[in-house]
This record gives C-alpha cells, structure tokens and sequence, in this order.
C-alpha cells in the first residue's frame, strides 16, 4: 500500500515496459544512433524480434503465476492494473497481430518508398497502449492506454505521406477519435463524480443499487458508449472506418482492423460489464438497436463496394455488430463467444488483408477487387488461402468463423433473444453475396493480359499460411482453442 | 464563506463541452475544429477538477494531468497530420478534403 | 471408428491426394479421380452387408458437438447413388472437361465427401456443417466449367440455397437449447418419452424453418426458379450430381429431421404443402413442354417429378413414404441419365437447342435407342423404375386425399407428352440444313457410362424387392415417429428381410 513500486507491480507491467522500452528504442535507434541510412533499413526492424520474444515471455511468466499459484488475477498499483485470463487472452491476441504485421511490413513499405524504422517503433508503442488497455482496471489507466493506442494509429494511418488518400484517412480518423475520446473521457467524470474513485471496482460498488434510469448515469452511459462505439466502429459512429482503412497502408490497416478492435472490444467489455452492469436495463435496448444498425449499414454498403479494403472495412464493421450481439446475450456463452468470436476474426481478417498485401507491387496498386481476376490461376496457393479467409468471414463451416458466430448466436438463444438471432443469421447470407464477389473475381473471372507477378517474401508467406491454417483448424478440431476462450472468462 | 456550488462548475463544464461540440460539428477550418476539441477537453478537466475538490482527493487532479498530456500529445500529432495535408492539397477547408468517396 | 466412420472420409482423403497431383498430367489426374472414385463405390457395397454401421465419436465436447452418424434404409441406397454417380460423372467428364481438370475433379470428389456426410450425419450441429459443405464446390463446378450465364446461375444458387439455410441454423440451435443435445436419435428418445415437447407455435415456426431450407433444395414450387438457370448453365456432369444428389438432400431432409421432430406440425401443414407440390407436378410439366432448350425442359421436368416425392411425403403413409424414397432413387437414376445423354449430344452438335436437332437416330441409332428407354423410365412405364415410384405414391397419395391422386396422375400423362415430343423432335424427323457437326453413335466410354443406369432402371422397375424392404422399414419407423403420442424404439435397426417384404407384399 505504500510502498511506490512493488514487486508485483513489476511483474505485472513487465510486457509493457519491454513494449516501451523496445519502442522506444527503435525510434532512437531509427533517428540518431545508425547515422548510415542503407544499415537503417534492414537493422531497425530486427530490434522488433527480441521486443515481441521477451514481450511474450513476460506474459508467459504471468500465466504461469495465475496457473500455479490457482489465482483469478494479480492485482498491481492499488488495483489500477489487473492481470486475469481475459487481459491475458487478449495479450496474446495483440502480440500475435504484432507479430505477424511486422514481418510482412518490410516489404511492404518498401515498395510504397517509406520504409522508416519509426513504423516498428509504433506498432510497438500502440501494443504497449493495447496492453493498458487490456489489463487495466482504473479509468486513468484505460484511458491513457486508449490514447497511446489511437495516437500511434493516427500516425500509422497518415504514414504514407505523399498519399492524399492517407492525409485524408489520417485526418478523419484523427478529427473523429479525438471527439470521440473527448466524449468518452466526460463519461469517465461523471463517472468518477458518481463513485469518488477512478478505480473499476469502486465503481462498481458504488453503482450498485442505482436505478438504471437515474439521468446522470444515463449521461455517463451514453458520453461513455460513443467513445466506444466509434472505437469498435459501430453505426452510426462508424464513418472514419472506411475512409481510414482504404487510405491507410494496408500494413497499417490490417493491423488496426484486428488489434485496435480487439483492444476496443477489451475495453468495452470491461466498463459495460463493470461499472455500467446495473444499467444493463437501460442499455440492451439500445445496443441491440446499434448491433442490428451496425450489421444493416456494414452489410449492404458491402455489397457495393469496388475496393477490397473498403468492403473488408465494411465488413469488419458487421462483425463489430456480431460481437456485440454477444455483448447483449451477455450470459457466459455469450462473453466466451466474444473471446471466441476475436480469437477467429483475428486470424481471418488477418489473412484477407495480407493477401491484399501481397497483390501490392510495383506500380500496381491491387486493390481493387478487380485486381484480383484471375488469382486461382495465377496463384492458386494465395487464391486458396484467400477462399478460405472469406468462406471463414462468411461464417460458412467448417472454418473457424462459423464457430464464432455459432458462439454468438448460440447465446442469442439461451438468453432468448430469438429476434436477434434470426436477424443475425439473415444477415449471414446477405454477407455471402459480397464475399463471393472476391471469390468469383479469383476464380471465375480471367486475369488482365499483362499482369506482374506476386513478389512474395518468405515472412508474407508465412504469415499467411498460419493464419490459413489456424483459420481452418479451429474450425474443424477447435476443442484446444475453446477451452482457452473459456479460461479468459469474466468474473 | 459558501464557495461556488458544485453544481454549478458543472454546468459550466457542461456548457462549455456543449460549445466544444458545436464548433466541432460546424466549423470549416481543421484548425478550428482542432481548438473545440481541445475546448471539450478542457471542459472535461474543469469537470474532473470540481469532482475532486468536491470529494477533497487528488484522484481527480491527477486526471487532469493525464488529460492535459494527452491532450498536448494529441495536438502535436494533429497539428502534424493537418501540415501534411495542408502541404498536399493547399486548403484547410473541411469540405473540400473528401476525395474519399461514401 | 467403424467402416462407416471410415468409410465417410474416404472422399476427402480422395480430395487432398488429388490435390496432391500436378495439374499438367490431366491424365493422370483422370484415372486417379476415376479409379478412387470406383473405389470408394466399391466400399459403400460394403455398407449393405451386415454390421456395424454407426460411429459416435466426441468432437468439440465443449459444446455437446459429436461426429455421429449411422445410416438405414433411408440413407443407405442414397449412398450408393452417390457413390455411382461420381465415377460415371468423371466418365462422362473425360472429354468434355479440358481445362482446369485438377480443379474440376478435386471439387467433384469435395462434393461427393459433403454430400455423403449429409446422408448419414446424426448429429445435428455435424448436420449443418456437411449441408454447408456441399454448397461451395457446387458453386465453383457451375462458376468455372458451365455455360455462358454460368456466374448468375452459380450466385443464384448459391445465394438462394443459403439464405434459406441459415434459418434452419437458427433453429437447430433452438431445439439444441430446449433438447440439451444436438445428438438426433437422443433428441427423438426425448421426444417420444416427453422429456421435451414443442409448444404449438415453436413446432410451426421450426417447422417452417427446416421445411424451407429443405423445400428450396427439393425444389418445390415457387422455390424452384434457381433450379433451371443451375441446369442449365451447369456442365454436364455439374448437372448430373446436381440433379441426382444434391435435389435429393432437400427430400432426404425432409424426411429424416422434419417431419419426425415436429409431427403435428407437419401433420397439419400437409394440406398446403401437397396443393404446392400438386402445382408443381402441373406447372413443372407445362413448362416443360413449351421450352426449346433440352436442358431446361428436364429440369422443368425434375421439378414436376420431385412434386411427386413431396406428395408422397405428406400422404403420411406407408405407401406414400416407400413411393416418394423410392421416387428419389428413381429420378437420380433416370434423370442422371437424362443429362448424360443431353450432354452426349452436346459433345456432338455443340448445342442445347431442340431445333438444332433431328433425325438423330439415323446416324446413331444405339443412343437413339438408349434415350428412347431412358425417356421411357422418365414417363414411368411399366416394368422401369419410375412406374413403382410413382404407383406406389399414387397410392398413398390417394389414401390420404383422392383428388390430390387425380390432379398428381395428369403430371404422369403431360410427362408422357413432353418427354415423347421432344423425342420425337430431336431424334426422328428432318435434319436441320445448318447441321455441321457429324453425328457419332455411342462410344465405348459412354457405354460404360450409361450402362449402369441403364441396367438399375430395369432391375429397380422389375425387381423392386432388392430395394424395397430396407426402405420400407426404416419409413414404418419414421412414420411411427411421425404419429403423435405412440412410444416407439429409436434404434435403427438392420430390417429383417421376411418381415418387411410381407410388409410390401401387404402393400401392393
């Protein structure tokens, strides 16, 4: 209690601190300590390995802890941070998402002429913002963790610096989440006002017994819910979404579609379920209405979408919608589907958007689905994969995204929102016509005349084939994977 | 002596965060929408600042110290994203920087 | 696991080892997918003989998911039905398919491993997953290797099929809430011992689920407008796994999880459905005969003969249950061979249409003579296969409804009509002037293709009680099933040769 800073405190913060450290250290690195530029470009990114390795034995060691010692969760800096099987689960979501998106980003800014070193600085720098984001109990910390998150996006979004396609992206998404944090940090006043504490479980002691109605919880609720809804981006606070996945690198928007989400998802889970319980009343009405607005405007802008990154954008939208719908069953299959449903989601959006990054090369942009014509001929492996990851964002089994939806709508059912789940389950094939656009334009549609060949490297390669796999096994031997889910349970 | 009732720096705060979204939602130039958001967050911190008086804690304080950082963070990126854009398209009109299409 | 749990996986091994292949020894890739595939009919044969036949494995336990499936007299000749047409398929392919072959066999094989699981799956959730399955190579076998609208048959399909899946996923999960357990036969026990009963209104809206899931697939009027753009757009071979096996799915499904899960509801929603199937086999059968385009006119016709498997369903008797299983086997049999033929004089002439046929038979009288039997078969004459299907629903239907009898019989008389005018057009008659193609007579290929049709129509038409008596006892299960408030036993038994062909005996 008075000690500054204990033991405990340390090993709960060791990922984040290596996060920082190496973060930091890349972009020293990058800006003054390798003066000669052509050393820079393959040296920096090294320094990503041993940042992701100790990262990872970090959170290695502290699920050992939870394991051993038969703890729920350690609690560190008066209960600011908190460790349990959900922060952990998602740690290890991030640190995967990490991972992969740094080994294909070499090649990848290379050919769009901004390979600078600060790119795996940021990344780094935003997991470390995941990571608060993930195992923090404290608005102070949840916030600051958002903010280190977001403000690594926002620069990661505008990376691209000749691009006015990449300003712009930059610029709505920047504009937009500052409201939006704005917004979501005057909830955490009232918040705070309300429980005399930042604390989440002196919160929620103190919310306890309030009417779900009473004016300036709903207030708080509401401020609270834009600023992250607009994270998750849901409708209707899902604008900067398209706009901000298209212009961006799609290095960068692969990560932002799967990390920053699951980050988000984190969070929102840990205020609807913590502090906001006791108005759940007030708020099922009215998330469900924004569940079904999400799906509705993220499935039928889809379909008439030219650009691949754009309908991803669109359809990682729905999903946000999907996941919600989770929120809402809000049994324990409904939070397990939530692990479950991001668990999948990670590794098929993944795969989609490293696909769409393997099209990108000299003087061809590939990001039209038209750019796709002829892939099953050209590459059958990339052509496949890529069938994979959509038949698995279609929710079609046996891949691992029917699983998640199955999840979701099987907590529908128990808690008897049938209406839901049926509108869910429509909305299933409504989401099919546009994926198989994708699918048509590989495998029906003849190839341009003259079109280059996919310079893929080995870590593009790689990275795909793992996401594909996983894609697929999880959903024809998913027992392992779901008894994980399980274990990242709520309290 | 009295002292400022709690309501009211809250309703100030509240004004003052109702201001900040107005000029976000009607103004033109990027560095105009910029300052209301910044204006929001100042309404926030004056919240925090009377929540923490009111409950004679420094929790609050220190959120308002977290808040300014991040604030100064977010504008220094902002700032820096609006001189990219600027440099490209050589306008800080809001409505005119949408070659991103619906 | 036993045989059948081996059994059922053989064609996605077949799948990964073609796979394997290079795709530029189409040859190679030929006779492998030839010769696996007869292997894999080889060993279903083995499913007739004796026991076991059921494999009840765990597999996602943390959901009460098992792979558990068994097959019985309803199951066990569609599987061998599938298991045929797939050699026969890639036989009539050889020629016809010349580019994309690796492709084009390992979806074959694909479909063939989803189909199968659908026939024997137990388990619901294992159900679905099998159903989906089989969805996706379809699709592709349409979208690649058809005909010029193929990319608008191929959606449609593929859309159509799926949206009105998708309900029954969420039912499925709804009787898995209120039953605890997506394990059929489990479900069924519960049911019979009163453990879980549906309210009125769940046992409508379940039904209604299922039912149009299963009504889209059949196809049954008004569902069925995806079912001629697929036929026709569809390669040959597309078009005769289509038309013999996946049509057959719908019926299957029917039969197997409708009407025993929600008898009364079944029960009282048969009036309208017989009406629509009685529409179907008249408007199917009209259409049929004013379409120029061969193709078309025998999906019209498919659609017009499998509104007699419904009415057999929904008699709700004995006979009408062993007419409409009995119907499916036929149609797989004599309109798989309808579209094998159509497809040899696609080789021939490069055309679908009646007009740019005539006089066929001159150049060819062997296949003229091979079409005019399987034409036969199709109209239901005596002593082919089709007669004792359709008898035997007459019958039921009759029983059930006198006038549905009456309506369904002038389907058997327009069916006589279009099938012998389009014969007549295509095979008698003048040549058209602007023939070039020459017409060869059959090959040996296509004899060893279209042979075995040829021989199970006359073998299923005479000698129906090879086929029969399985069929018949796992349908007096179903319809025990199927009559609310009787205890029955769920196990599905081997039947017993003596008892069940009395059982037909006393039926005809």
């Amino acid at each position: 209690m008075n000690l500054f800073y204990t033991a405990t405190d340390h090993f709960v913060l060791s990922p984040a601190i290596q996060l920082a450290f190496w973060g930091c250290a890349i972009l020293l690195l990058d800006t003054w300590l390798i003066p000669d530029p052509r050393k820079r470009r393959w040296l920096v990114p090294i320094f990503v390995l041993p940042a992701i390795v100790l990262t990872a034995i970090a959170l290695g060691k502290q699920h050992a802890y939870l394991v051993s010692e038969g703890a729920r969760e350690i609690s560190a800096f008066n209960g600011a941070l908190t460790v349990d099987g959900f922060a952990l689960f998602f740690n290890w979501v991030f640190l995967i998402s990490t991972l992969i998106v740094s080994i294909v980003s070499y090649r990848y800014l290379e050919i769009e002429g901004e390979h600078h070193g600060e790119y795996y600085g940021l990344i780094l720098l935003a997991n470390c913002g995941m990571f608060f984001l993930a195992t923090g109990t404290d608005l102070v910390t949840l916030f600051v963790g958002l903010e280190l998150m977001a403000l690594c996006f926002y620069v990661m979004v505008g990376f691209l610096r000749g691009e006015r396609r990449s300003n712009e992206a930059a610029l709505k998404y920047l504009i937009l989440g500052a409201f939006s944090s704005a917004l979501l940090v005057y909830g955490f006043s009232l918040f705070y006002g309300m429980a005399g504490a930042t604390k989440l479980s002196v919160i929620v002691k103190a919310m306890q017994g309030r009417d779900p109605w009473d004016p300036v919880l709903f207030l708080a609720m509401a401020t609270t819910s834009v600023g992250l809804l607009f994270k998750i981006s849901a409708a209707p606070f899902h604008m900067w979404a398209p706009d901000a996945y298209e212009g961006a690198p799609t290095t960068t928007t692969a990560y932002l579609s799967v990390a920053s989400k699951a980050a988000s998802i984190a969070f929102l889970l840990r205020i609807f379920l913590g502090p906001l319980d006791v108005a759940r009343p007030a708020w099922e009405p009215l998330l469900a209405g924004v569940a079904i607005l999400t799906m509705t405007v993220g499935n039928f802008a889809a379909i008439t979408q030219t650009n691949v990154k754009r309908l991803l954008a669109y359809s990682s939208i729905s999903h946000a919608g999907y996941m919600l719908l989770g929120l809402i069953a809000g049994n324990d299959t409904g939070l397990k589907g939530i692990a479950v449903y991001v668990l999948v989601y990670t590794f098929m959006n993944l795969g989609a958007f490293l696909v769409v990054i393997a099209l990108r090369r000299q003087n061809i942009i590939g990001e039209d689905v038209a750019d796709l014509a002829g892939l099953a001929k050209r590459h059958p492996g990339y052509a496949l994969l890529m069938l994979v990851f959509l038949l698995s964002l279609a929710g079609i089994p046996p891949t691992a995204g029917f699983l998640g939806k199955y999840y979701i709508f099987l907590s529908l059912v128990e808690t008897g929102h049938y209406v839901l789940a049926v509108i869910g389950t429509l909305y299933v094939a409504v989401a099919i016509y546009y994926y198989f656009r994708i699918v048509r334009s590989m495998y029906l549609d003849e190839a341009a005349a003259d079109t280059a060949p996919l310079a893929s490297t080995v870590g593009l390669r790689f990275a795909v084939g793992v996401s594909g796999l996983l894609t697929l096994c999880i959903g024809i031997y998913p027992e392992p994977f779901l008894r994980l889910a399980h274990t990242s349970l709520l309290k | 002596m009295q002292g400022v009732p709690l309501s009211w720096y809250l309703i100030l705060s509240a004004i003052l965060f109702a201001l900040g979204v107005a000029g976000f939602l009607f103004r033109r130039s990027i560095i105009t929408v910029f300052m209301s958001i910044e204006l929001m967050l100042n309404a926030v911190n004056l919240s925090f600042v009377a929540f923490s008086y009111q409950f004679k804690q420094v929790d609050g304080h220190l959120f308002t110290f977290f808040v300014m950082v991040v604030a100064a963070a977010e504008a220094a990126v902002g700032l820096a994203i609006i001189l990219t854009v600027f440099r490209n398209r050589a306008t800080l009109n809001i409505d005119e920087i949408n070659s991103l299409k619906y | 696991m036993s045989f059948l749990g081996w059994f059922l996986l053989t064609p996605l091994a077949a799948f990964l080892l073609l796979l394997l292949l290079p795709r530029e020894q189409e040859k190679t890739i030929r006779v492998a997918a030839l010769a696996l595939s007869l292997a894999i009919f080889g060993l279903s044969l083995g499913l007739l003989a004796g026991e076991p036949r059921e494999t009840d494995l765990a597999w996602i336990p943390e959901l009460n998911i098992r792979y558990h499936v068994a097959v019985d007299g309803l199951s066990i000749w569609l599987i061998l039905l599938t298991t045929l047409l797939t050699p026969i398929s890639i036989l009539i392919s050889w020629k016809y398919i010349d580019r994309r072959v690796k492709e084009f066999h390992a979806f074959l094989l694909l479909l063939e491993f989803g189909v199968l699981g659908v026939f024997a799956a137990m388990d619901l959730f294992l159900f679905y997953v099998y159903w989906e399955v089989g969805l996706v190579p379809m699709y592709f076998l349409i979208g690649i290797w058809g005909h010029d609208r193929r990319i608008y048959a191929a959606v449609k399909f593929f859309l159509y099929t799926m949206a009105a899946s998708v309900l029954m996923l969420a039912s499925i999960i709804y009787v898995y809430q209120r039953a605890g357990t997506f394990d059929y036969p489990a479900i069924l026990a519960m049911l019979a011992s009163g453990k879980l009963t549906f309210t009125s209104l769940e046992q409508t809206l379940l039904f209604l689920a299922f039912f149009v899931a299963f009504a889209v697939k059949v196809p049954l009027f008004p569902l069925h407008t995806w079912l001629p753009d697929a036929h026709v757009e569809a390669p040959t071979a597309g078009s005769v796994m289509l038309a013999s096996v996946l049509l057959k799915l719908g019926t299957y499904g029917i039969l197997r999880f409708c009407l025993p899960m929600f008898p009364t509801a079944a029960r009282e929603n048969a009036g309208w459905i017989a009406v629509l199937a009685i529409v179907g086999i008249v408007y199917g059968a009209l259409v049929a005969m004013v379409q120029p385009n061969v193709k078309k006119l025998v999906a019209y016709s498919s659609v017009s003969h499998l509104g007699f498997v419904i009415l057999g369903i929904f008699s709700f008797n004995q006979q009408g249950f062993d007419g409409a299983v009995y119907q499916m086997l036929n149609h797989g049999v004599s309109t798989g061979a309808l579209f094998m033929l159509v497809g040899y004089l696609y080789e021939r002439r490069h055309s679908l249409e009646i007009q740019d046929y005539g006089g066929v038979s001159t150049p060819a009288p062997w296949l003229s003579t091979v079409f005019l039997i399987t034409t036969l078969a199709s109209i239901g004459l005596p002593t082919l296969n089709n007669f004792v299907g359709e008898f035997l629903v007459l019958q039921g239907a009759a029983q059930a409804d006198f006038r549905w009898a009456v309506f369904a019989a002038t389907g058997v008389i327009l069916s006589a009509c279009y099938m012998l005018w389009m014969y007549q057009r295509t095979f008698y008659g003048e040549t058209p002037e602007k023939v070039t193609h020459q017409m060869t007579d059959l090959n040996g290929r296509e004899w060893a293709a279209i042979l075995p049709l040829l021989a199970l129509m006359v073998w299923m038409g005479t000698a129906a009680e090879t086929f029969l008596p399985r069929i018949s006892a796992a349908n007096r299960l179903i319809l025990q099933q199927t009559t609310v408030n009787v205890p029955f036993n769920v196990q599905t038994p081997a039947p017993r040769p003596d008892v069940a062909a009395k059982e037909i005996a006393d039926a005809r």
